[in-house]
């Protein structure tokens, strides 16, 4: 094993799956010459210059080129930057890269990932803050990984570098630099299964994304108070691993669904409906959502830390679910 | 669609508790099936479909009450789905539909009036459901713990352990025994209960009856009757601090069955000869047996008589029937050694007649001439 950041963990598996696939290359603004806003590509400076690459201020174009780089065998790894600077190429990735795939009967193969920088940072105000997975959770037709640790990033980016679908992954900004073990040797973690962060009997809380690492801090605190958290990180939200999380709620009764987007319509409405559906005989409270409250993200610090969800409001709910017992 | 609805036994009824259903969500129902139980605080009876079709949806709990005329269930075609009415008036102006709504006025009345009617809901987790069902833990004895006094898996655990603790079940009460309670509380704790007792010989009286083909029991109401007619305080009801004597004379007659106590009232007995008695005291203890009697069988009484002499019984303290203000218990007729007239030792079949008034309007002396005068009606029958 060895201690690695998250950046250099996606920076790993970025070049290993280029040494291994010469299809395989990167582009977007400021991360060649950067290594990336926030220091994605910071392990990637100076490495296969024709493979690694600036482009214009033009989403539009940056994600229209990758699809059309795909369908003719290419395998485009693009940078959006930031999650909000998705909408400014919107219509590429949710009328084309979405649609292709199954217009085409399966005929296109669409072997790209977008990956980028998403969620709150320091008073960066309503433009710049957001986590919008949800939308591309909604519309059919694209795999969204959003690893939290960099085990999961690097193993979660050679699957998709290595699949013939359109994957999509979320990168929170605060996660970059957080160190974490990972193996020596090669390794692949599949789509669509969770990892139980944290064992726990009497709460599941199904999270993803910097909102783990909230929970686990809510977790360590709880247990004082005799209340046991489970922390899911689903990893993949399209798809989504809904058998274990059914198990861990057979097991604790109890389901908290945490992310960093808005409470309204956010995926946790989706979880919890799912299991409400499948699992409604072993719920033995209502099913509790968190979120950001519904509004765009102030830029006052003060303002901001209001709005995001942090690891008191998973020790408000948890506390609140388990009244009287 | 049909609509079931809790029915009106009797002009006084107001409510009705559901016993239990006999049929299940989904079975399919012929016209004049059994479908459920409904208890009145006077009786049970068997509520049956008036239509052939599904059962598509039971609305009324088991063990709960509504009131007269609140849609318990529902039946319809096999294809039909039951979609609960999304606005709350139009149901009202259907579960109203027996009174005629003449305008809107007179609707809103009654809208309001249900509205005002606070909905009791037993507030359980779907795991909890799902565990009480599964251990036969009927939810409305559990004690909810969770928020809001939700009904969580800890509350059926604990439940659970509990029962395994006891060597008792809890029994539910029917809503027939929740009357009785009432009632003989209501009794118990406002009436001044006393009882007088006295040994009575009853043979002329066997004799008698046997020869007309009829019943000591048909015998001895003729008798009571009498009585109460000379001493129409006895006749009466107590009620806010007013005695009312009625000239009807309304024997009411306990009886035990499987479903307890219930006392169907012959009525008018001033006005009936023996066989009549007899009859009307048949066709009362068949429909007593088959569950049949109707509210109307049920209300009236004026006195009661109750008898526990076929159980070996002697004497014993009846408790008012309120707001009665007297009750006649018979015991056991047994042969005994008697001194009769001329100090001559005869074997008499003797009773005793325990008779328990209320002492608030009935005073000792009141109870030992109705006492006196049954007796010589009963020892000698000739009279009658």
């Amino acid at each position: 094993m060895k201690t690695i950041t998250f950046a250099e963990a996606l920076g790993e598996a970025i070049l290993e799956e280029m040494e291994r696939d010469e299809t395989i290359f990167t582009y977007g603004e400021d991360i060649a010459k950067q290594g990336g806003i926030f220091g994605a590509y910071s392990s990637l400076l100076g490495k296969y210059p024709d493979r690694i690459f600036d482009t214009p201020i033009s989403e539009e174009v940056i994600y229209g080129s990758a699809l059309g780089a795909a369908l003719v065998g290419m395998r485009p790894v693009v940078e959006f930057h930031f999650s909000d600077f998705l909408f400014t190429g919107i219509q590429s990735i949710t009328l084309q890269i979405e649609k292709i795939r199954y217009m085409t009967g399966g005929q296109g193969k669409l072997h790209l990932v977008l990956r980028g920088p998403d969620g709150v940072s320091n008073s960066a105000a309503a433009q710049h803050s957001e986590s919008i997975e949800t939308i591309f959770m909604h519309i059919p037709g694209i795999k969204i990984i959003i690893p939290s640790t960099p085990y999961d990033v690097k193993g979660l980016m050679k699957t998709a570098l290595r699949g013939d679908d359109p994957v999509i992954c979320f990168e929170h900004k605060s996660l970059y630099y957080l160190k974490g073990e990972i193996p020596e040797k090669e390794y692949l973690i599949p789509f669509g299964k969770a990892d139980i962060k944290r064992e726990g009997k009497d709460i599941t809380v199904v999270t993803m994304s910097r909102m783990v690492h909230e929970s686990l801090k809510a977790a360590q605190e709880l247990e004082k108070e005799g209340i046991s958290l489970e922390i899911i990180d689903l990893r993949t939200l399209v798809p989504w691993d809904k058998d274990l999380v059914i198990k861990s709620v057979q097991k604790t009764n109890h389901l908290i669904v945490a992310h960093e987007t808005w409470k309204r319509a956010g995926w946790g409405a989706e979880v919890s409906s799912t299991i409400q559906e499948e699992a409604f005989d072993f719920l033995d409270a209502p099913i509790m959502r968190i979120g950001a409250r519904n509004v765009p993200m102030p830029f006052s610090a003060v303002l901001q830390n209001f709005v995001t969800p942090d690891k008191e409001s998973i020790i408000d709910a948890a506390r609140q679910m388990m009244e009287g017992n | 669609m049909y609509e079931i609805k809790i029915p009106k036994f009797g002009l006084t009824m107001e409510k009705g508790h559901i016993e239990r259903w006999l049929k299940k969500e989904g079975d399919s129902v012929k016209k004049g099936d059994s479908l459920l139980e409904v208890s009145s605080d006077k009786i049970s009876n068997e509520i049956t479909s008036p239509v052939s079709g599904i059962l598509l949806k039971i609305i009324g709990l088991e063990g709960e009450e509504y009131p007269v005329g609140h849609i318990i269930g529902i039946i319809g075609e096999k294809d039909e789905r039951y979609e609960p009415d999304k606005t709350g008036k139009e149901e009202i102006v259907k579960t109203t539909s027996p009174i005629p709504s003449k305008d809107k006025e007179s609707v809103q009345e009654i809208g309001d009036r249900r509205a005002a009617q606070p909905v009791h809901i037993i507030k359980a987790s779907p795991l909890a459901k799902k565990m009480a069902k599964e251990h036969g833990i009927t939810l409305s004895q559990v004690s909810g713990s969770g928020p809001g006094g939700r009904i969580v898996k800890k509350d059926i655990l604990l439940f659970g352990e509990q029962l395994k603790k006891d060597d008792f079940m809890v029994k539910k009460l029917s809503g027939l025994r929740k009357t009785m309670i009432d009632r003989l509380s209501r009794s118990y704790h406002q009436a001044i209960t006393l009882t007088n007792m006295s040994e009575v010989d009853f043979t002329e009286l066997k004799k008698h009856t046997k020869s007309m083909g009829v019943s000591i029991t048909s015998g001895l109401i003729l008798l009571v009757c009498r009585v109460l007619l000379s001493l129409k305080k006895f006749n009466s009801h107590f009620e806010e601090n007013q005695l009312k004597e009625y000239t009807a004379v309304n024997i009411g007659l306990a009886v035990d069955t499987e479903r307890g106590l219930l006392v169907p009232v012959l009525k008018n007995t001033e006005t009936l000869a023996i066989n009549n008695i007899q009859e009307k005291l048949k066709s009362l203890s068949a429909k007593a047996k088959e569950n049949e009697l109707t509210e109307e069988d049920l209300q009236g009484s004026t006195f009661t008589i109750t008898n526990l002499g076929m159980m070996r019984t002697d004497f014993f303290t009846p408790v008012l029937n309120p707001p009665e203000v007297a009750i006649l218990g018979v015991g056991r007729i047994v042969k005994k050694p008697c001194v009769v007239d001329e100090d001559k030792i005869s074997i008499r079949e003797m009773a005793y007649l325990s008779l328990s008034y209320d002492h608030r309007v009935i005073d000792g002396a009141d109870a030992a001439r109705f006492l006196e005068k049954l007796a010589h009606y009963i020892e000698n029958p000739d009279l009658l």
